[in-house]
């Protein structure tokens, strides 16, 4: 079969939707069809939405391809007679962060014609799909609280879990991810300063475009007196070997993110490389593979209480190994593989 | 700097222009820049979707790019204020395609307004660019000629030349391309009636309308000329192509009326091998000279088949021109250096 992956992207920002994205495309050439990705560059400005969605709406693939598999909005805007949708998020800020501090849409008349509009595409659009697909629980709750319909959940696997490895427990935390406010990485350093053991953390991700400062101030704060140096923070990008090895040898995870939507990559290799994850009550999608004390521990976002889960996986490494073991078997529990994944998308 | 290269594009199919534009993207991020490459989708199908194609393009954004680079046609209309552009060609179904059988905007009103749709958007839109490149001066002579803009020849480099090599100068004529009427393969084939010396061809290429292959078939058949003329109806890979060309004896590139001059004729002279043209093939003009690079004769069989000849007799001719065109691409800065510094300057 011809497969159109289709998906948006913020120029030179790379994450989690891009990996999605380029890992589909690998899985499905490997079972022998021929997939071409498009990918189309989109601004997430209030200002600019609906110019933006107008666009994708405006390009018509239905003469190529035999299916068109959307993932990132608005792409699902795009027309096709075959379209099946692999949901990964809303634009937040017209949904449920809609009357929340992160709401990007101005509170007027305006904002919320805009706000309404992209309920009223997405509800068009999403009901064009043959069939409908979510990344994490979350996600099918909010479509069905919101745009009222049913996705059935299917999780992203990794781009190849088999790399993913143990090899002994090492005295840091690991975090890896992009380094953007949200992610609060900022909190697992100040979190550093109330912990009793020397255990260390190593952040690893670069910056969003345009986001150098969060950047510094992690550095700053890293920098600060009472740290010791136990923190490290490689902020360039670094080869896979790299990041792999790192996973293998911390001592476990952390990753907690304001509200994810999904359970996020890094909680997904922690688990394939059979560690721990240190998580926040707050987190989102992460509580769908981090139950407390068994695959991880989930804490209040407060320094004090990330300290003392700190100190608990330095402490207790027997325990740590047997929550990371845990780990490996709720991935398969979940049957979370590309297998299920192709399965749906192209059935 | 951070360097968006945008290119139109129909899903599934991929040219010369796909791999130009993948080229030069790499070539950027080799020259210490941060580049990657936007593809906005152009369906021309039926006619009012070009106009829908055109918005789509103007709508989008692109944020936290430095520079954008434009190529082709709707694609270079995305919004940027520090755009260049390297024209690759315009619509060409607007311009010098019109009234010729290649036009497939009808004469009516809806096919007239959607040409002058692209007209206005050419002469507005291109024109607020910070500076104009383009592949060939066909291209720039065309753009200043329809739309009244003046531009720079930027010639398109090859983008693995360091694959292409020499070993020796053979006893056949190579002509890799696809296969298909334009490219007048029949031509150089049935120049082979009418060789004297024992000179051989080798055709190689993927035939888009099996009726063309037929054609050539059909000639090396009735003229008993499957001793000499070798056909691979198939796309060859990179290394097919540099090893036959190493052994070469020289390279025909004889298409009608190209925009530019084809990166066989630079595939060929990095392989130190002479091009045989013809006086009506349009771009190859830029690099093959007669009697210095190559030979550039008269579009008909018996023409042809005396300089394949001539070549044939004079090997030490068919290696000081070979030598000779890969001098002038030198002299003519058809280089990656030159390009980039352009682009980015």
């Amino acid at each position: 079969m011809k497969i159109i992956i289709a998906s948006s992207f913020t120029p030179f920002a790379q994450g989690g939707a891009t990996v999605i994205v380029d890992s589909l495309a690998d899985a499905i050439r490997a079972q022998g069809h021929r997939v071409e990705v498009l990918a189309l560059p989109f601004h997430p400005q209030p200002e600019a939405l609906l110019e933006q969605m107008l666009s994708f709406r405006l390009i018509d693939l239905s003469q190529h391809g035999d299916q068109l598999i959307a993932l990132r909005p608005p792409s699902y805007l795009l027309r096709h007679p075959n379209k099946v949708v692999w949901f990964i998020h809303h634009h937040r800020g017209a949904y449920d962060l809609w009357g929340t501090r992160y709401q990007d849409i101005p509170n007027s008349p305006e904002g919320l014609r805009i706000r309404d509009s992209i309920i009223h595409a997405d509800n068009v659009a999403l009901r064009e799909a043959k069939r409908l697909y979510c990344n994490s629980q979350v996600m099918a709750d909010r479509l069905r609280r919101f745009n009222g319909l049913e996705a059935e959940v299917l999780y992203p696997p990794l781009a190849q879990p088999e790399r993913y490895y143990q090899d002994g427990q090492g005295d840091y935390i690991l975090c890896v991810s992009r380094l953007v406010h949200h992610k609060r990485q900022w909190l697992a350093i100040d979190a550093l300063r109330h912990t009793q053991t020397p255990v260390r953390l190593v952040l690893v991700g670069q910056p969003d475009p345009e986001g150098d400062s969060y950047a510094r101030q992690l550095a700053a704060m890293s920098q600060e007196g009472g740290l010791g140096g136990r923190v490290r923070i490689t902020s360039n990008w670094i080869p896979e070997s790299e990041k792999v090895e790192l996973f293998a040898q911390c001592l476990a995870v952390i990753y907690m993110p304001v509200d994810e939507d999904s359970y996020g990559y890094p909680t997904l290799e922690a688990l394939q490389a059979g560690k721990p994850v240190i998580t926040c009550s707050d987190s989102g999608g992460t509580r769908e593979l981090i139950v407390d004390g068994e695959t991880g521990l989930v804490t209040a976002p407060d320094p004090e209480a990330i300290a003392q889960a700190m100190d608990r996986l330095y402490q207790d490494r027997a325990g740590a190994a047997r929550m990371g073991e845990a780990g490996r078997q709720r991935i398969a529990e979940l049957g979370i593989g590309w297998d299920k994944v192709l399965r749906s998308l192209l059935a | 700097m951070r360097i968006a290269v945008v290119n139109n594009c129909v899903p599934f199919v991929s040219g010369g222009a796909e791999h130009l534009a993948e080229a030069l993207t790499a070539k950027l991020i080799e020259h210490g820049h941060s580049a990657l490459l936007v593809r906005i989708p152009f369906r021309w199908e039926p006619p009012g979707k070009i106009i829908e194609s055109m918005l789509a393009c103007r709508l989008l954004q692109l944020p936290y790019v430095d520079r954008v680079v434009g190529l082709k046609f709707p694609a270079y209309y995305i919004p940027h204020p520090n755009k260049v552009l390297w024209l690759l060609h315009q619509f060409r179904q607007a311009y010098d395609l019109c009234g010729t059988p290649f036009q497939s905007l009808s004469d009516t009103d809806d096919g007239r307004r959607i040409r002058e749709a692209v007209v206005h958007a050419d002469n507005t839109l291109l024109a607020q660019a910070r500076k104009i490149f383009t592949n060939s001066g066909v291209t720039s002579q065309r753009l200043k000629k329809f739309n009244g803009l003046d531009s720079h020849v930027l010639y398109p480099p090859l983008s693995r030349w360091e694959h292409f090599f020499c070993a020796g100068y053979g006893d056949f004529i190579f002509y890799p391309s696809r296969i298909t009427a334009s490219k007048r393969q029949h031509l150089v084939v049935e120049a082979m009636k009418y060789v004297k010396t024992a000179v051989r061809l080798v055709v190689a290429g993927q035939a888009e309308d099996p009726a063309d292959l037929e054609r050539l078939y059909r000639i090396i058949q009735e003229n008993r000329l499957s001793d000499r003329v070798q056909v691979i109806p198939r796309f060859i890979t990179e290394e097919e192509k540099t090893e036959l060309f190493s052994r070469a004896l020289a390279c025909a590139y004889i298409p009608y009326d190209e925009d530019s001059y084809g990166y066989v004729t630079m595939e060929s002279y990095y392989s130190r091998k002479p091009v045989i043209t013809c006086s009506d093939s349009g771009g190859t003009d830029v690099l093959v000279k007669d009697g210095q690079t190559g030979r550039v004769v008269p579009p008909r069989p018996e023409t042809i088949a005396i300089a394949l000849d001539e070549l044939f007799t004079d090997r030490g001719a068919a290696r000081r021109m070979g030598e000779a065109g890969l001098d002038l691409v030198g002299q003519l800065s058809i280089t990656w250096d030159h390009v980039i510094g352009n682009l980015t300057a």
